[in-house]
């Protein structure tokens, strides 16, 4: 067991250092850098900002620099943000999306779990229709029109929920259920067809004849081993949902860290690049590694390969 | 074959919200109290030091935190603020601020001579690496220090020469320097605090002030908190407090406006589809804008080298269409000097004129539009530059027969193809940093960095010189329409379009709300509208 966490662990921060240094790479590559403007800087303004923020220097150096800085726990300043450091930013703005993310997760498992255990469990019914449209719903909606439809709704016409801002527990439920939907539909699917099919396998069917509980038969013998495939895609999901999103967080003006996987690139901010890039490819890691070690508790054969 | 611009994912997101909200508008519901004023910056500010911000939303705050020497009085001419009086000497090359003795930190201390000396030393030093440094180029050896050419500040050409004395001596006579001191970043700072804090002396609790509102918290990218200065040296604003949101989306923030949340909006919160409905609100107001919009052809590309092909381009657009495909108020503009600025003159610039354009466009051996080459115009992915392209792309196939070719980039792609690999003709706009027109009309000297038309013009230059040396305004404006002349008449290297225009809606419970024509938003004066 620990030779197979520490293979992962090893396995996980290779991950790592491989895509901060593509990152790094092809960050320098784009063209357009973070000082250029509508207005043009002087020559000599640009040569005190480069020498500030040693852009002057060879790109090894430069590399070397960074990864020595992540060693330290320490990202970098932000060229945009000029008086905060890439980390400041991330410890303000993360817990707030983790928190979205982890709301967002809550809800789209909540609605899950009985929509796809209800419609295996009631297959080819009404039931079973209704699950199916509301999860395609989900899926197909994207998240500008569903939160301006709850915006809609919710705000203007019923007047129940503030439009925006992250203030009190009200204003985050409108975007919860926009981040939310579209997982909750996704993971009710991949439930559902699972599920289908392990309630048709034989140990259900002897289950049923040894005169089981309908109830254990269903929540022990079948769902049970049918979570495997929505433990593989909660991993990642988590990880995304977790860093944030940066639809959701524009359209309810939350303060995230979700909308700097956009800017960030809009704005040439090289260290905001690689702070979001590495908290997420360490977030996508670490997640995977928990999903691995919760396979091998879910399905005893994992841990045996 | 044209090119199809590439759409982007974020204009399309209004266009759609929109869609759903029109039809939607509550009754104005009446929320907050009259002594809270809610205002949407947009955006985090990027920084509230004044040497190293650049942008609007920073400089929106940091206007109702501090004051400088000057501000801008109704006709935007500078008016004396911190500086009670100054005498302008040797000609222009020396200017005496004499400080009043009034205005206070907010922990006490008095603003002194020195703490501008300071604040304009700190600007310049290539240590801060600040973008507005070269604003203050003017002063004697403000270039070479912040070049690192000479290392002692001393020599820079500012001085306290006691508390309530500033001197500065420039390189040149400047008639405008006086609107500069209107600039924020030219606002003085504490040598302690800074020293002190470090980066971290902006933040509440660090930061002292001088202006009618303190920094009370700043939570970032979500809001900013004033209060009232009870110390201000020209008396406590009448609103206790305000509240800067940070709400990127346009329609969230129209729906917040609508619900009572917010109690003032502007372009930054408006989408475009909105504003014919804003503008029937009561508190509605246009403000015209310092900004020009306008398109620069490369003038060493062929068929742009040929000044008649440029003015038959210019001729050929009818600039009354912007306004009613921009829906914003934009001022159709031949002349580049922006409405309400000293030396503006409509009457200068080449006006729509298709058989004059065809006629031109033959003489430079191009009959309806015959054999002219391939070119291509372009711009920086925005919904609002795609639609004016395609209008004016329209215009020159109906009245000249030469279908130009439309490219859009992302938009610091679009500014590096600029400086390597220009376009025949390109998108651009300028904003006034101070309103004088030595800031619009500088941008296309054969020096300026800011010239990608690639046209010079000794003449233009010299011009420019002497007005900026002119401090009797009937003679600088003269000069202003000689070199307008050159630059949108007879050598025609930009097509000015348009100024802009900001459309804001004030919730009518309040008034005195300032917002310029610089897009500055000045709250001091607000107060509860009397029933």
């Amino acid at each position: 067991m620990v030779r197979f966490l520490l293979t992962r662990l090893l396995h996980g921060l290779a991950v790592v250092w491989v895509v901060i240094t593509l990152t790094f790479v092809f960050m320098r590559l784009a063209p357009g850098g973070p000082f250029d403007r509508e207005r043009r800087l002087p020559p000599e303004v640009l040569a005190n900002i480069a020498a500030k923020y040693h852009l002057d220097e060879p790109w090894l150096r430069q590399y070397g620099r960074y990864l020595l800085g992540i060693a330290r726990g320490d990202l970098g300043p932000s060229y945009k943000y000029v008086d905060r450091g890439v980390s400041d930013i991330v410890a303000e703005t993360f817990p707030v999306s983790a928190l979205l993310g982890v709301l967002a997760l809550g809800f789209a498992v909540a609605f899950s779990f009985p929509l796809a255990i209800s419609a295996a469990y009631y297959r080819n019914s009404w039931i079973d229709r209704s699950c199916l449209f509301l999860a395609t719903l989900g899926i197909s909606l994207p998240h500008f029109i569903l939160g301006a439809l709850l915006i809609w709704l919710f705000s203007l016409q019923l007047g129940w929920l503030q439009p925006g801002r992250w203030e009190d527990l009200t204003s985050t439920v409108l975007p919860t259920i926009t981040l939310g939907a579209a997982p909750a539909a996704y993971l009710s699917y991949l439930l559902r067809s699972s599920l289908v099919e392990s309630l048709e396998e034989d140990y259900v069917r002897t289950a049923r004849a040894k005169g089981l509980r309908e109830a254990t038969v269903l929540f022990k013998h079948a769902l049970n081993n049918s979570l495997i495939p929505t433990l593989t895609v909660l991993g990642p999901l988590s990880a995304a949902l977790i860093t944030g999103s940066f639809v959701v967080e524009y359209i309810f003006a939350i303060p995230g860290m979700g909308r700097f996987f956009i800017t960030a690139v809009t704005d040439r901010d090289y260290p905001m690049i690689m702070g979001v890039t590495l908290v997420y490819t360490g977030l996508l890691v670490s997640a995977n590694f928990f999903v691995d070690l919760l396979y091998s508790i879910v399905d005893p054969r994992i841990k045996s390969h | 074959m044209l090119k199809q611009p590439r759409k982007s994912a974020i204009p399309s997101i209004p266009a759609l919200i929109t869609f759903f909200l029109l039809s939607s508008c509550n009754p104005f519901s009446q929320t907050g109290d009259l002594k809270t004023f809610r205002v949407n910056l947009g955006t985090e500010p990027p920084s509230l030091d004044w040497s190293l911000a650049t942008d609007h939303a920073s400089f929106n705050v940091i206007a109702n935190l501090m004051v400088g020497l000057t501000e801008f009085d109704k006709n935007l001419k500078p008016a004396a603020v911190i500086a009670k009086s100054w005498d302008i000497l040797d000609g222009g090359r020396r200017i005496v601020f004499h400080l009043r003795d009034d205005v206070l930190w907010s922990d006490g201390k008095k603003v002194q001579a020195q703490d501008f000396e300071y604040s304009w030393k700190r600007l310049l030093n290539p240590k801060t690496a600040s973008e507005y440094a070269y604003i203050l180029f003017d002063i004697l050896n403000a270039e070479e220090y912040n070049q690192g050419k000479i290392d002692s500040p001393e020599l820079v050409g500012v001085k306290a020469s006691d508390d309530r004395t500033l001197e500065v001596h420039l390189k040149h006579p400047a008639s405008y320097f006086l609107s500069i001191t209107t600039f924020e970043v030219t606002y003085p700072q504490r040598q302690d605090l800074i020293e002190r804090y470090g980066s971290k002396w902006t933040e509440p609790g660090n930061i002292v002030t001088n202006g009618p509102f303190l920094l009370s918290s700043w939570k970032h990218e979500n809001e900013i908190q004033l209060t009232a200065n009870p110390d201000f040296f020209l008396g406590k604003p009448a609103i206790d407090k305000v509240e800067m949101f940070m709400i990127n989306e346009k329609t969230t923030a129209v729906a917040m406006y609508e619900q009572g949340r917010l109690d003032f909006i502007d372009n930054q919160s408006i989408p475009i589809f909105e504003k014919p409905r804003m503008a029937k609100l009561p508190g509605f107001k246009a403000v015209p804008q310092l900004r020009g919009y306008y398109y620069g052809f490369v003038t060493d590309r062929r068929p742009f080298d040929d000044v008649r092909v440029r003015k038959a381009f210019s001729m050929a657009i009818d600039r009354s269409i912007f306004p009613k495909i921009l829906h914003g108020g934009e001022r159709p503009a031949t002349s580049w000097i922006p409405p309400t600025m000293l030396a503006q003159n409509p009457k200068i610039g080449l006006n729509y004129n298709p058989p004059e354009a065809r006629r031109l466009l033959r003489e430079a051996g191009y009959p309806d539009g015959k054999d002219f080459p391939q070119v291509t115009l372009a711009y920086n992915t925005l919904e609002d530059h795609k639609t004016v392209a395609e209008a004016v792309q329209g215009m020159w196939k109906r009245n000249l027969g030469v279908l130009v070719r439309l490219e859009n980039q992302e938009w610091k792609v679009y500014l590096k193809k600029l400086k390597t690999d220009p376009p025949h003709i390109y998108r651009s706009g300028w904003g006034a940093d101070y309103p004088d027109p030595d800031n619009f009309m500088k941008l296309f000297t054969s020096l300026s960095g800011n010239n990608d038309t690639r046209w010079k013009n000794p003449r233009y230059d010299q011009l420019l010189e002497s007005a900026a040396r002119e401090f009797d305004e009937k003679r600088r404006i003269r000069l202003y329409n000689e070199a307008q002349r050159i630059l949108c008449e007879t050598d025609v290297p930009i097509m000015p379009l348009f100024t802009t225009t900001e459309h804001t809606v004030l919730n009518p419970r309040f008034t005195g709300l300032e917002f310029n024509s610089m897009a500055r938003l000045f709250l001091r004066e607000v107060r509860p509208a009397s029933r």
